[in-house]
């Protein structure tokens, strides 16, 4: 391992930990944890669906447009290896999507489409209760080392005790409206992405990026920065990494 | 009580077949009968002023106008928030000193106010009341989050009003509507729209609506053309199809 890669999973976790004491926002949280597992892990793209209390999945997070793609269809078609994952709570790892047409004929022909080979979904989960799943898509079949494996996992587990901190409210009403929150959250965030796009000229993944980077610099919830930008109350005008 | 899969056909029911103030008014007169509660409002709140679209009865309408005449109360929250406010009991709270006595006055203890949002942006609340105190039990829970979702589509009717002929025919299936517009490529388009045409997201996916209605396109096939620069929707002619490029 390299030393900056050990560095940057050594920030991960910390990241996360501060995340139990800090002021938990859900659709923060599961954006963090797409964009780190793409950083630190052999993949090509992360994304994360998350359930409410009645079991029905949200997406909550991609890391680029063909991986929300994929995990939208899989939503909309009741079909995938992370809808898999998510019902047994078991990891579900596929070397080669090719050899998996039978099981998800409609799924695995979009991933292709989007240019992903392999998958590797890991379940969210807390002791018996089942959260949600992570997406691992690669764009060359093969799987991915046990190490690498491991650290999603354990990422993962983080990721769900700060889930439950914030979804772990004693009502089902309350759990709900973290959950509709979240969820309308990233609704105002595509729709800051459109705006961003428009204005600036730019794709919507740099949109993205920009948003991003506005809401690390400030310290503030990408829902709040993605609202003000849609609300015109400022612009997005840096491009990623400058002010 | 209904069942959580009674409630959700239900609340559905309510809102096809008929369009925009109707369907509120019909929703709302549902969530009485289905939720367990007294009253139940739907109003507009973007631009800062209410306007009831639909509502279950008289007191309810007190109620939520009561809000904007004293200028506090869970409504205003909720619009500030873009969260729902659940509040069991009335009397628990300080939150709305002269709210609270005035709802008082009139039997209510609890009250729930949900924010209905269109690109994740609150456009109006739905207002849940009961006489007794007490949290939300039961199906009433995930009914009153079901009933936030479908009130969506009454509210874009209201605003559109070109297109409340075109619901009609339609006989819309709520929830693959409603699904239609919550994937990313519309939200990502009504953005576009938003800074293009400067109106607000309400307005914006009103528009993509309605072109999605007088073209007979999905309406994600609408927004992939205009996020690709295929499509330019005109700044005025609202319910004509846009000018193809």
């Amino acid at each position: 391992m390299t030393e900056k890669r050990e560095h940057d999973i050594i920030e991960s976790f910390i990241r996360f930990a501060d995340r139990l004491i800090d002021d938990v926002d859900v659709l923060d949280l599961t954006t963090e944890l797409t964009r780190d597992c793409a950083r630190l892990l052999d993949v090509a793209a992360v994304g994360l669906l998350l359930a409410d209390p009645s079991g029905v999945l949200h997406l909550l997070a991609a890391t680029s447009e063909e991986a929300r793609t994929l995990e939208a269809f899989q939503l909309q078609r009741d079909e995938g290896p992370c809808l898999d994952c998510f019902q047994t709570g078991e990891p579900v790892n596929v070397e080669d999507l090719r050899n998996e047409t039978q099981r998800w004929p409609r799924f695995t022909a979009v991933a292709a489409e989007q240019g992903f080979a392999s998958v590797h979904a890991i379940p969210l989960r807390l002791r018996d209760e089942r959260l949600g799943a992570l997406g691992l898509f690669g764009t060359t079949p093969g799987t991915l080392n046990d190490d690498d494996l491991k650290l999603a996992q354990g990422l993962a587990h983080v990721a769900s005790i700060a889930i439950v901190q914030v979804t772990n409210a004693p009502e089902r009403s309350d759990i709900l409206a973290a959950l509709r929150t979240a969820v309308a959250s990233r609704a105002l965030v595509e729709t800051a992405k459109g705006v961003i796009a428009h204005t600036h000229g730019v794709d919507t993944q740099e949109a993205f990026n920009r948003l991003r980077d506005q809401a690390h610099q400030h310290r503030q919830h990408l829902a709040d920065v993605a609202r003000d930008v849609v609300s015109g109350r400022t612009s997005t005008t840096a491009p990623t990494g400058m002010e | 009580m209904a069942s959580d899969d009674g409630v959700q056909a239900g609340l559905t029911a309510a809102v096809v077949a008929v369009g925009g103030g109707a369907a509120a008014d019909r929703l709302c007169a549902c969530c009485v009968q289905l939720l367990a509660v007294d009253g139940a409002a739907l109003s507009l709140t973007s631009g800062g002023t209410d306007y009831s679209v639909g509502v279950s009865g008289t007191g309810i309408k007190t109620i939520t106008e009561l809000q904007f005449t004293l200028g506090e109360g869970p409504c205003f929250d909720v619009v500030s928030s873009s969260a729902p406010v659940l509040v069991a009991d009335l009397n628990d709270t300080h939150r709305w000193p002269a709210f609270a006595g005035a709802a008082a006055e009139l039997g209510v203890r609890a009250i729930f106010a949900l924010p209905i949002t269109v690109a994740g942006f609150p456009v109006g609340v739905l207002t849940l009341c009961r006489h007794r105190p007490g949290r939300l039990t039961g199906s009433a829970v995930t009914g009153v989050f079901l009933a936030a979702e479908l009130a969506v589509l009454p509210l874009l009717d209201v605003m559109g009003t070109d297109m409340r002929a075109a619901l009609n025919d339609v006989g819309s299936p709520a929830w693959a509507e409603l699904g239609s517009m919550m994937r990313s490529e519309v939200y990502q388009a009504t953005g576009v729209l938003i800074a293009q045409l400067g109106v607000p997201p309400a307005e914006a996916m009103v528009r993509l609506r309605a072109h999605a209605f007088a073209t007979g396109l999905s309406i994600s096939d609408i927004a992939y053309q205009i996020l690709d620069h295929h499509l330019y929707l005109d700044d005025d002619d609202k319910d004509r199809p846009g000018s193809e490029r």
